[in-house]
């Protein structure tokens, strides 16, 4: 098999148009597609990532008072009330009072200073709050030290910023404290005038937001043990027994009306399981994957539609021509050769310049969203895509020019 | 009627210049009806498309019906050929797409004319050609005579002052040949001006005058046109 | 001689359906794509309100110094003290403070549960500076702010579950366990984005049930609905001190009507910051900014970076599908040079040849519009696996839309049809019709 390039230049020269054509439609195909890719695939990244919740068997009540008066006091007495109610349910194996929750889709955090005098924060951590049934009732893994004790907990009022003397961090942030590994024991300041000492960590835990911006703290996030008693509401977090979901679910709002009717909870979303709370959540990620999914799919196949339909004009145009080469001794694989190595050719002008629009339209999502750089393996998948299904769009057209009958040469007209 | 005068057709390559046709000169009067033979290479069809407003040519002149016709732009020269001449092509050149009476239609369309004018133009100029009954057809469903036919019918439906025809019975076998030798003969009876391009010696004897055309240039043999026409023979390919 | 034109296009087209069809859906999803993403982004992206949006300007003060504040620029809404200042200064003609409240409405029988509520504790000048329309009673006045009255403005929404929908202007209801009178009942307003509270919301919440008076709110306790930010570290243990901490919870407008005006609260804004300056409450030299309506979206990045992304990918698709077509049609038309030079030999000018082949890619295109218009239809009905709920629903398939993805469409593709018209329109008058 003879690749004759020169020629085939020379014979594109003459098709300057249809040429430039197609090479810039896979420019652009393979711009858009190699950070469809990676866009897909960043997505992806982020449904995936472990919340440290058991969320088979997790689900959230968000309840409101209806009463916005009452006192710190008041409502922490129907706290605990709703809690032993709670407890006692036989679908529920644990539920604890919290100020929100992983995956929540944002909700409070705080700056993490090393001493009480720094103005400049060390990093940023989620803050969570719950009881002694905190870990239990979320199923975290605790990978060191304790869980908090029941005389640990701690009141918070609605108008109290309250720091509890100790608290339980996510591995994450302990690393980011200290690298040294030996956070045990080691105390921070989160926002309060009192630090607060380290009796555990947990592995992992989610922050409650999954915004670009905290894309530097993920996973850092802390447990105070407290119960916010907060007059305009609580979360409660719920443990299902194992298979008992739905019971639970059922059973908890009924059993918490019975303890009160001085209470919201939203009969749309007040009650979510954790299926719910991680589709609500990733909706944009999911959705900006479908949606350059279905793109880059369409994308591929109008190109390839496009390479197919050119080329057989070209093969058209061409028959009396291939005839002659034919007539002249070309095999058919000679004929076909030509064909494929003209699209290659082509193809090959695209991916250049589609590499430089690709990582022009990636810079414009950098400097513009805060996305990330798109990494070399995207462009190279692009291009190695792009190539074979040109290839792949220029064999039937080529199979039939090789097919042409050396004949042709002497048709005139 | 056509009237050419030192006219010249260069082509132009990067690296040579090739006469067409060099110091061509020619006058064809109305109602003439005019063979042009010559071998193969000798100019005819770069005569013809010249003559036919094709192509425009490099120097002299050229006078059709009265008018000097190097200076015109495209859009007059596609209005002349429109109004005062009718093409027969060897090769017939109907519109696979479009049926008899579509074929037809297309100069009159460019004329901007009524459509009850047109379709009285259409039937009458196939009622001429003996083609009526077949307005509907396709070309792909007529044989190479009624093609041909077609071709004269949609030459003659804008009534054109000029016939021009190449080879005209190329592509056909004697006996159609003949019919459409004889339909051109009863359209230069009628007045119209024909200029014919042969190979054919038999038919160019059947015309008033021959042409002969050799490397570009005339050569006017219409007291012998029977010499050389058996020169033109000796030189088909 | 457009619909000879027409006749010949539409021949042609059936000639060869498989090229047809490929052109047909390559404008068709290439435009839908355009239209999807197109309408999310005029939803997300448009001017809330227009004939206001250059006089409405939210002041912002730093009050967290450089080394807290967002990357040199203040929080985006202001703490109680400075929020107050700004009040009393009273600087412009007409100002409004608000933040989101969350209340409970209890309803007249004790056998239905408590509803929720969501609105905005705000002031007087708030209903005439944003143009709140009213289908029964109005605002309340200057006097009602100072009275810290129980005055309510209720949605239509939320007076049709209470009252019925009837004039309910002088009645009364329990909100979180006090009782408010109705001064105004609110026709439909929810402008999107909600340019004056995007310190807590993304811009596209559902409609407020209910606006109350601030000063109330404020004498009532009530801790925002909505975002709460603060610096440095926290002690607080009532509502006195939460008051005098840094957290920012208020968002502040102002209304000024000349360009005379603005420079003139601007200089306000500055001085005021020095002023705190001067008496030691700031370590730091004044950073002020006084955004308008416009500015202020931009600067939230109110439109989700989802709807940009998406936008500028599917015009990337659009312009390849047109690629595409330019490819095809070129193919198209070269393979008629033939017909062509026949028609050009039998008188058809160029400019005659050049509109027979844009019309023909018109027609094209109108299919392709039509599909596109179809697959838009199905698009924007879907587009909630795209955007989040609140969003999504804000994309509409209106007159608008269908008569812009039909011209949309034709444009494009008669655009597209430029260069192959151009060449099929200079080939030269043929003696021969190429017919292999």
């Amino acid at each position: 098999m003879n690749f004759q390039v020169r020629p085939i230049l020379t014979a594109l020269r003459r098709h300057k148009a249809g040429t430039m054509l197609i090479a810039l439609q896979i420019a652009l195909t393979l711009a858009i597609v190699c950070n469809a890719l990676f866009i897909i695939h960043q997505r992806l990244g982020n449904l995936s990532a472990s919340s440290g919740v058991d969320e088979a068997n997790v689900f959230v009540i968000a309840n409101m008072w209806a009463d916005m008066g009452q006192s710190t006091s008041q409502i922490d007495a129907q706290v605990r009330a709703d809690l032993i109610a709670l407890r006692q349910l036989p679908a529920v194996g644990d539920a604890t009072p919290a100020s929100g929750y992983p995956l929540r889709g944002g909700g409070w955090d705080n700056f993490v200073t090393m001493t009480p005098d720094q103005v400049k924060p060390t990093t940023d951590s989620a803050v969570y709050t719950g009881d002694e049934h905190f870990i239990d009732t979320l199923g975290l893994n605790l990978v060191a030290g304790r869980n908090f004790r029941a005389d640990e907990v701690m009141v918070m009022g609605t108008q109290e910023a309250v720091t509890p003397p100790t608290v339980i961090v996510s591995k994450a942030l302990a690393d980011r404290l200290f690298p040294d590994g030996n956070a045990l024991g080691k105390s921070f300041y989160a926002m309060g005038t009192t630090p607060s000492t380290i009796v555990g960590i947990v592995d992992p835990l989610h922050r409650q937001g999954v915004d670009q911006w905290s894309n530097g703290y993920a996973g850092q996030s802390l447990i105070w043990p407290m119960r916010a008693d907060d007059s305009r509401g609580v979360y409660y977090i719920v443990r299902a027994r194992p298979g008992q979901l739905a019971d639970a679910m059922r059973e908890v709002p009924k059993a918490l009306y019975a303890q009160s009717r001085m209470r919201i909870i939203d009969p749309k979303d007040g009650i979510q399981d954790y299926a719910t709370i991680r589709h609500k959540v990733y909706d944009s990620d999911r959705g900006m994957a479908i949606l350059m999914g279905i793109i880059s799919v369409v994308l591929l196949a109008i190109t390839a539609a496009g390479i197919v339909g050119l080329t057989s004009f070209w093969v058209g145009q061409r028959r009396k021509q291939i005839g002659v080469r034919r007539a002249l001794g070309a095999r058919q694989r000679d004929i076909l050769a030509y064909f494929l190595t003209e699209n290659f050719l082509i193809s090959a002008s695209g991916a250049v310049l589609g590499i430089v629009l690709g990582f022009a339209f990636n810079l414009w999502t950098v400097t513009h969203f805060a996305m990330d750089r798109m990494s070399l393996v995207y462009v190279g998948l692009g291009v190695l895509m792009l190539v074979l299904l040109g290839q792949a769009a220029t064999l039937a057209p080529a199979l039939r020019a090789s097919r042409v009958s050396p004949v042709e040469a002497t048709r005139s007209v | 009627m056509l009237k050419m005068t030192h006219l010249s057709k260069v082509y132009r390559t990067e690296v040579v210049e090739t006469y067409a046709l060099r110091d061509f000169n020619i006058d064809v009067k109305e109602g003439e009806f005019v063979a042009v033979t010559g071998p193969s290479g000798s100019g005819k069809t770069t005569f013809l498309t010249i003559a036919g407003l094709l192509e425009t040519f490099t120097g002299g002149e050229y006078h059709l019906d009265g008018v000097e016709v190097s200076n015109l732009n495209d859009n007059a020269r596609s209005k002349i050929r429109n109004e005062k001449i009718g093409f027969i092509f060897q090769a017939f050149n109907l519109i696979p797409d479009l049926n008899v009476f579509d074929n037809i239609e297309v100069p009159l369309r460019y004329r901007g004319m009524k459509a009850a004018e047109r379709k009285q133009r259409i039937m009458d100029s196939l009622e001429r050609v003996g083609l009526a009954s077949r307005a509907k057809h396709y070309p792909a469903e007529l044989s190479g005579g009624q093609q041909q036919r077609v071709a004269i019918a949609r030459a003659l439906a804008g009534s054109p002052r000029l016939l021009l025809a190449d080879e005209p019975t190329g592509n056909l076998d004697t006996q159609m040949a003949r019919g459409v030798m004889e339909l051109l003969e009863e359209i230069h009876r009628d007045g119209a001006t024909i200029v014919m391009v042969t190979h054919d010696p038999e038919l160019a004897a059947r015309a008033q005058r021959n042409v002969h055309i050799i490397d570009g240039q005339v050569v006017d043999l219409a007291e012998e046109p029977r010499f050389h026409a058996h020169a033109a023979a000796g030189n088909r390919e | 001689m457009f619909t000879y034109y027409l006749q010949l296009g539409l021949r042609s087209l059936r000639r060869n359906p498989a090229l047809t069809a490929l052109m047909v859906m390559a404008i068709g999803f290439g435009v839908a794509a355009s239209m999807i993403t197109y309408s999310v982004f005029r939803a997300v992206s448009g001017n809330p309100i227009p004939g206001k949006s250059a006089q409405l300007f939210t002041p912002q003060v730093d009050g967290w110094g450089p080394q807290q504040n967002l990357k040199g620029e203040p929080a985006e809404a202001l703490g109680y003290i400075d929020a107050m200042a700004l009040m009393r200064a009273h600087e412009a003609k007409r100002q409004t403070f608000l933040y989101p409240v969350q209340l409970s409405v209890m309803l007249g029988g004790s056998r239905d549960l408590p509803l929720n509520a969501n609105g905005y504790a705000v002031t007087a000048d708030f209903f005439s500076m944003f143009e709140v329309p009213f289908r029964y009673g109005g605002g309340w006045s200057a006097q009602d702010d100072d009275a810290r009255a129980s005055a309510v403005v209720i949605s239509g929404k939320l007076n049709a579950k209470l009252f019925g929908g009837a004039d309910s202007v002088g009645r009364t209801f329990n909100l979180g366990g006090h009782d408010y009178h109705v001064v105004g009942v609110t026709s439909q307003w929810n402008p999107r984005p909600r340019f004056y509270d995007l310190f807590s919301t993304n811009g596209f919440a559902d409609e407020p049930d209910i606006y109350m008076v601030f000063s109330r709110a404020l004498d009532l306790q009530m801790r925002s609905g909505g975002r709460n930010s603060c610096r440095g570290s926290l002690s607080y243990t009532t509502w006195q001190g939460y008051l005098q901490s840094n957290c920012v919870w208020i968002t502040p407008w102002v209304e000024l009507d000349s360009p005379a005006e603005v420079a003139s609260y601007r200089r306000f804004l500055t001085n005021y910051a020095a002023d705190q300056q001067h008496a030691g409450r700031f370590g730091w030299a004044a950073n002020v900014r006084l955004r308008d309506v416009m500015q202020w979206l931009d600067y939230e990045h109110v439109v989700p970076p989802e709807s940009r992304i998406s936008l500028v990918v599917a015009l990337g698709f659009f312009l390849i599908c047109l690629v595409n077509t330019i490819g095809l049609l070129l193919a198209k038309f070269m393979r008629r040079s033939g017909e062509i030079g026949v028609r050009r030999a039998l008188g058809a000018t160029r400019r005659e040849i050049y509109t027979q082949y844009l019309i023909e890619a018109a027609t094209i295109g109108l299919a392709g519009g039509v599909l596109g218009l179809l697959l838009t239809a199905v698009g924007v009905s879907g587009v909630g696996i795209l955007f989040r709920p609140e969003i999504a629903k804000l994309a509409r398939l209106d007159v608008s839309l269908v008569g812009l993805t039909l011209v949309v469409a034709i444009i494009a593709t008669v655009l597209a049809a430029f260069y192959p018209a151009w060449r099929a329109a200079h080939v030269q008058p043929a003696w021969q019709l190429k017919s292999s």
